[in-house]
């Protein structure tokens, strides 16, 4: 029996475990995290770092960093030379290069607009508090170990109890706990059940939680790469593509990552391009005209081997004016690192509420956005400081925290943000998946577009920095 | 028994006929926690001069912010550090199915709860209520058939809750005086009820019984419902209660449907809460 399970050893799984352990009011809950794969390279992560950056890299609001240093206390645990802040993202068109927009973190009053760090860093940065806090016998990490069943327990006849003796059998069926079964054969009884098992979360499903939604028929490739050499600029790039989104996050020194939204063809393609013709393929994409592109990506399908696109790249390249490609663009790309590109299927989704009796959902299981403004992390990490409130809140009123009474306050405060956030960026994604180029679409409206101009850069902007 | 089982689930079903009742719990478990914390004596007698913290004579408001911060910061953990080791003991007056009890059990600075009830039949909910959380295994809450003026006075006890239940006695003076008997000094005593005016008539009764449906008919009658000034006065009409008792804290409240309770401008119409002190 325990007073919180939480299923799910993502980013939000293990932040949710260390605000509780770090919060006076919450850190006597007894608490198990059940994680089905394992968390070995998460602890590896910890002790010896691998020389090369992972593929999931994601960018992370100041306030998210806010709540990592204040709440959570794992920011301290965060390899601090594998992350870099950057204070600039310039978007602009693959029809006109020329129309650009730049989100510029001063312009709301910030120094950092966001910071790139990768998934691992984070989770193993939590292990890293959670280790510092004191792993006792009020928290437990089962990874390795899959939840394969969740069950509601059926309802004793409470008819035969003697009621003038506290009768309470644990693990027994007269509680109405949710039961969960692992794959090692044990079961757990917990007072409250929290998902944190992404984005097709049993939890969600057990508690019967409608989560609606849409695919986008669109693919993110991620992959990371390095740059000629490091770029001072600290500089976000996005380039507007017919196909989607196109962008370069800087790492730290000359590293990169690469998140290309395509559609399921051009998915396919990028991740089967010969990785010595990668390089060349994204900065072709950042730089070149979509007629070029179609042309060179047809002489890839047909051979993703064939090193004869590097000369029509570069013979293309070689046209523009050696100036401004070193001014308006990012710095070539020379290298692709082993194994890390990947493909995830984009998507939206919202689940009609995060809770019900005795069941919390956190993070992906909850919601899905679109990753071009980079918040599905962040969401999650605001997930956490609203269910850790409530639970607080609850403890201090003296009310059993898996009742809907402790969490309903929990899904006040944390859906109307996110409901927003997700509309921001499907129509941020609608507008930048435009045939013509959204910018270029915004210039050509005249006077008005100004506003308008400003309208979705605010929203961009808003969107990437959590404000 | 199946009548009692169905009685605790109603009793207990948050989206049921209680409904109101828990909502209400969450604020008046707010003004519990808030008035005890606050009126803590942060330097007992006992305490070592070197372990006194600095209470500013005219309140911390006068003070520049940087070290108004640190004061309030060392005054909270205080309070932390007393209720940390704190082991009040509690008797629940009316407790019906124990929505008040449990809370209030649940808290680490209570030792213990006693609830009493002159139901049997909301007594026996409550208890099957309790089984339901193996937080209570430890017996820290116990249900009794009694009424208040049959317990002994030499029990006394550090916090009296009666909410909800001065409104529906025929004579709350004698109850609220049994209360008074039987709470340490230094004790609280905690009430809920109604004032008699019309907003009350018109919302408990008339709206709540009678349009709305959310309370049964007949759950309140309008001359039994006792203002919180005719409370104050009756502290004051005895010179030796006077002396013995402080109401600390009247505090007027409403429940709107679609949010829940909140506190109102003034404790002096409709439902209020009311904290009393025994002084000496
Ligand atoms: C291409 C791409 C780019 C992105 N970029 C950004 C970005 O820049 N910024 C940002 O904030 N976000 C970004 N995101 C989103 C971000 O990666 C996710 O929102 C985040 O990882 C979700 O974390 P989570 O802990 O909620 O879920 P997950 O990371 O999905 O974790 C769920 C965990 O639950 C476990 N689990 C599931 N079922 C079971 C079971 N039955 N038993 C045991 N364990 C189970 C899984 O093994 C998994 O470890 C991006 C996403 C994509 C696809
Ligand atoms: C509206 S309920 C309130 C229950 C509980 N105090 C709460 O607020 O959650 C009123 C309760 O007071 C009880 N009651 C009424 N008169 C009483 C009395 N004289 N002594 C003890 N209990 C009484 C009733 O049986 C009923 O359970």
């Amino acid at each position: 029996m325990q007073d919180i399970v939480v299923i799910g050893g993502g980013p939000a799984g293990l932040s949710l475990l260390a605000a509780l352990k770090s919060s006076p009011k919450t850190r006597h809950l007894s608490c198990t995290l059940i994680e089905g794969s394992s968390l070995q390279s998460v602890r590896d992560f910890l002790v010896e770092p691998p020389e090369e950056y992972t593929n999931r890299v994601v960018s992370l609001t100041p306030k998210s960093v806010e709540f990592m240093q204040q709440k959570v206390g794992n920011w301290d645990f965060i390899k601090q030379d594998r992350v870099r802040f950057y204070d600039n993202i310039v978007a602009y068109d693959s029809q006109d290069n020329d129309a650009r927009i730049e989100f510029d973190a001063t312009q709301i009053g910030a120094g950092v607009l966001a910071v790139m760090c990768e998934n691992i860093n984070i989770q193993s940065s939590l292990i890293g508090r959670l280790n510092e806090l004191g792993m006792d016998d009020s928290t437990t990490i089962l990874d390795n170990t899959k939840v394969i069943d969740i069950t509601s327990p059926i309802h004793h006849d409470l008819d035969q109890h003697d009621l003038n003796e506290i009768d309470v059998n644990s693990g027994k069926s007269d509680l109405d706990w949710p039961i969960v079964k692992l794959s090692t054969g044990e079961s757990i009884q917990a007072r409250l059940l929290v998902g944190c098992d992404g984005y097709n979360s049993p939890v969600r499903k057990f508690a019967g939680i409608e989560s609606r939604g849409w695919q986008y028929n669109t693919f993110g490739v991620v992959a990371t790469i390095k740059m000629q050499y490091e770029d001072h600029r600290s500089i976000g790039w996005q380039r507007f593509l017919s196909t989607g989104p196109l962008a370069i996050l800087p790492l730290s020194e000359d590293n990169a990552t690469i998140v290309w939204s395509s559609t399921p063809w051009l998915s396919e393609l990028l991740l089967k391009v010969n990785p010595d013709i990668f390089p060349h393929l994204i900065n072709a994409g950042m730089t070149l005209e979509e007629v070029d592109l179609k042309y060179i990506y047809s002489m890839l399908d047909k051979d993703p081997n064939d090193f004869k696109v590097l000369d029509e790249i570069q013979w293309r390249l070689s046209k523009i004016d050696i100036k401004s490609l070193e001014e308006n663009y990012p710095l070539p790309v020379v290298e692709l690192i082993q194994n890390s590109r990947a493909r995830f299927p984009l998507k939206l989704s919202h689940a009609d509420t995060y809770v019900a009796p005795r069941v919390a959902l956190v993070g992906d299981a909850a919601h899905t956005i679109h990753p071009l403004a980079g918040q599905g992390l962040n969401m999650g990490q605001s997930d956490v400081g609203f269910l850790v409130d409530a639970l607080e809140k609850g403890i201090e009123r003296g009310l059993d925290i898996g009742s809907t009474m402790v969490l309903d306050s929990y899904v006040a405060n944390a859906w109307p943000g996110n409901h927003m956030m997700l509309g921001v960026c499907d129509k941020l994604h609608k507008v930048f998946t435009t045939d013509f180029g959204p910018v270029v679409l915004l210039r050509g409206l005249g006077i008005k577009s100004l506003n308008m101009a400003e309208s979705v850069k605010d929203l961009m902007i808003k969107a990437i920095s959590g404000r | 028994m199946a009548h009692f089982n169905a009685l605790a689930s109603s009793w207990w079903d948050v989206n049921g006929p209680q409904r109101i009742l828990h909502k209400m719990n969450l604020l008046r478990m707010d003004f519990i926690y808030q008035t005890v914390r606050n009126h803590l004596r942060l330097n007992p007698p006992e305490t070592a001069v070197e372990d006194e913290i600095y209470i500013p004579p005219y309140g911390v408001d006068l003070l520049p912010d940087a070290i108004k911060k640190n004061i309030v910061a060392e005054q909270e953990q205080r309070r932390d550090e007393i209720l940390e080791n704190a082991k009040l003991t509690v008797l629940d007056v009316g407790c019906g199915g124990g929505i008040l009890s449990e809370s209030m059990a649940r808290l680490h600075f209570i030792d213990s709860v006693k609830g009493i009830d002159l139901s049997e039949d909301v007594l026996q909910a409550a208890k099957l209520h309790r089984a339901k959380d193996p937080m209570f295994v430890n017996g820290k809450l116990s249900y009794q058939l009694r009424a208040i003026e049959d317990l002994p006075t030499t029990e006394k006890y550090d916090i009296i809750t009666m909410f909800e239940m001065l409104e529906h006695v025929e004579y709350p003076s004698k109850v609220l005086l049994a209360a008074l008997e039987r709470v340490e000094v230094g004790g609280w005593v905690f009430i809920s009820t109604i004032n008699r005016d019309f907003i009350s008539w018109f919302t408990t009764i008339f709206m709540g019984e009678h349009v709305l449906g959310i309370v049964p008919v007949g759950t309140h009658t309008l001359d039994k419902y006792i203002n919180q000034t005719e409370i104050r006065e009756w502290f004051e009409s005895d010179p030796q209660r006077k002396e013995a008792f402080s109401v600390v804290d009247a505090k007027g409240c409403v429940y709107l449907p679609a949010y829940g309770w909140k506190f109102t401008s003034t404790p002096d119409v409709g439902n209020y809460f009311m904290a009393i002190r025994r002084m000496k």
